[in-house]
């Protein structure tokens, strides 16, 4: 009986030290690794979206609040001269192995996609994958901002044999001018130069 | 003094962990496309090993028999979750390529072995530095095979051209048969190496140099 008390007190103060250190790593690490995350995996996108800035749209992002929904979405800003004339963000639509994440270029006026970058996916490789490749991704560069596949009225070729990779792709481009309509009017006030 | 240096120094040659007591063989085989990667899983791995040899060594005393295997589990565990974290914080393209062997490092059986084998006989000191000698022979064997790999492989050498433009890359090398084929003979050679090496001491040559039950003394079975 003593022995297996023993052994009870000693794994449990074993386990509980392991999760409060790694606990408190956690939280130490978190910003750190947000960063690291922006910088290797949307800092490619980003770069890819948008032309000619000479700031940081990483370093210089900021976090919007959705109207009329309770989300937020992250900002990344491209400047010249301390002007803002871009802006970037990014979204999700279901394709066929999961989210497709989308970042999607505006010029600030709105009227125009700068372009659009996949970030994460895991579509099929060969078939779906093809929706981060430069010849469906091209399409959107300087495109008016109302996109829709070819198949549905629109003009955007989608992928031969990945319609659902594809519609997810465009999908996540609509969510995005969707947000982008709605936080516009915040969005020039918020990087004035010195800010 | 030199009985630390003892420790440490077996892991280098006599005892080298991939190659002479051949454990912890799926990260030695998966992530060694290039030396690159090979070194930096090394890295992870010394970190890992040498502190939770210091943990287990240290808590040995209070470890009841029944329950050490979770103990050990445990605390390898928690540092290999620790180390995740550093290298995303740190180190995040690293992290990309290396994905999903650094949680494996948990699983790695040096980790347990050590800790069963030696760890949890010997004092904090002496634990540390076997960890850390079993550590660098882990490393630097992981990163001659990886340089091996990526030199037929790719023709380069830590991600610079090494072979002449006319070579043409022999992609079976970074295929995971190339791993296989790389390790058996690396095996080959040192155990032709080893019984070269008896031969000139006058002593008898060993059919099969590489450990066994009877001859390695590792776990004490």
């Amino acid at each position: 009986m003593n022995e297996t008390i023993k052994m009870i007190v000693v794994l449990s103060l074993i386990c509980g030290l392991s999760g409060f250190t790694l606990a408190t790593l956690k939280d130490a690490t978190n910003d750190k690794i947000e960063e690291q995350v922006l910088t290797y995996v949307q800092g490619p996108a980003i770069s890819d979206v948008l032309v000619g800035y000479d700031n940081s749209p990483v370093k210089d992002r900021k976090k919007f609040d959705i109207p009329g929904t309770d989300q937020q979405v992250t900002v990344f800003p491209a400047l010249k001269d301390g002007k803002l004339f871009g802006v970037a963000l990014e979204t999700f639509a279901k394709g066929y192995g999961g989210n497709v994440g989308v970042m999607v270029g505006f010029n600030i006026d709105g009227a125009n996609l700068s372009g659009i970058g996949v970030t994460t996916m895991k579509e099929t490789p060969g078939i779906g994958s093809r929706v981060a490749k430069q010849g469906f991704t091209s399409q959107f560069s300087g495109h008016p901002a109302k996109v829709e596949l070819s198949s549905k009225g629109g003009d955007i070729n989608g992928i031969a044999g990945a319609t659902i990779s594809s519609t997810a792709s465009v999908e996540a481009v609509k969510q995005a001018i969707n947000i982008f309509g709605q936080i516009k009017p915040q969005l020039a006030a918020a990087w004035t130069k010195g800010s | 003094m030199s009985r630390l240096w003892k420790e440490f120094s077996k892991g280098l040659w006599t005892d080298l962990p991939p190659f002479k007591i051949v454990l912890g063989l799926c990260p030695v085989l998966a992530v060694t496309k290039t030396a690159d990667n090979g070194f930096g899983m090394g890295l992870a791995v010394i970190f890992v090993l040498t502190l939770s040899n210091v943990f287990v060594s240290a808590v040995r005393k209070i470890i009841p028999a029944k329950v050490r295997i979770a103990c050990f589990i445990v605390i390898a565990a928690s540092l290999v979750v620790a180390v995740e974290l550093l290298m995303q914080a740190y180190a995040y393209p690293l992290y990309q390529q290396l994905g999903i062997f650094v949680p494996l490092i948990v699983v790695n059986c040096i980790i347990l072995g050590r800790a069963e084998a030696f760890a949890s006989k010997n004092t904090v000191l002496l634990s540390a530095a076997d960890g850390f000698g079993m550590g660098v022979g882990f490393t630097m064997s992981l990163t001659f095979l990886g340089g091996l790999r990526e030199l037929f492989g790719y023709g380069t050498l830590f991600g610079s051209q090494i072979m002449p433009e006319s070579f043409k890359p022999f992609s079976f090398m970074i295929e995971a048969p190339g791993a296989f084929v790389c390790l058996g003979i690396v095996l080959a050679a040192m155990n032709a190496f080893t019984n070269r090496q008896r031969r000139k001491k006058g002593l008898a040559v060993l059919d099969n140099p590489t450990h066994d039950c009877k001859t390695c003394g590792i776990c004490g079975h």
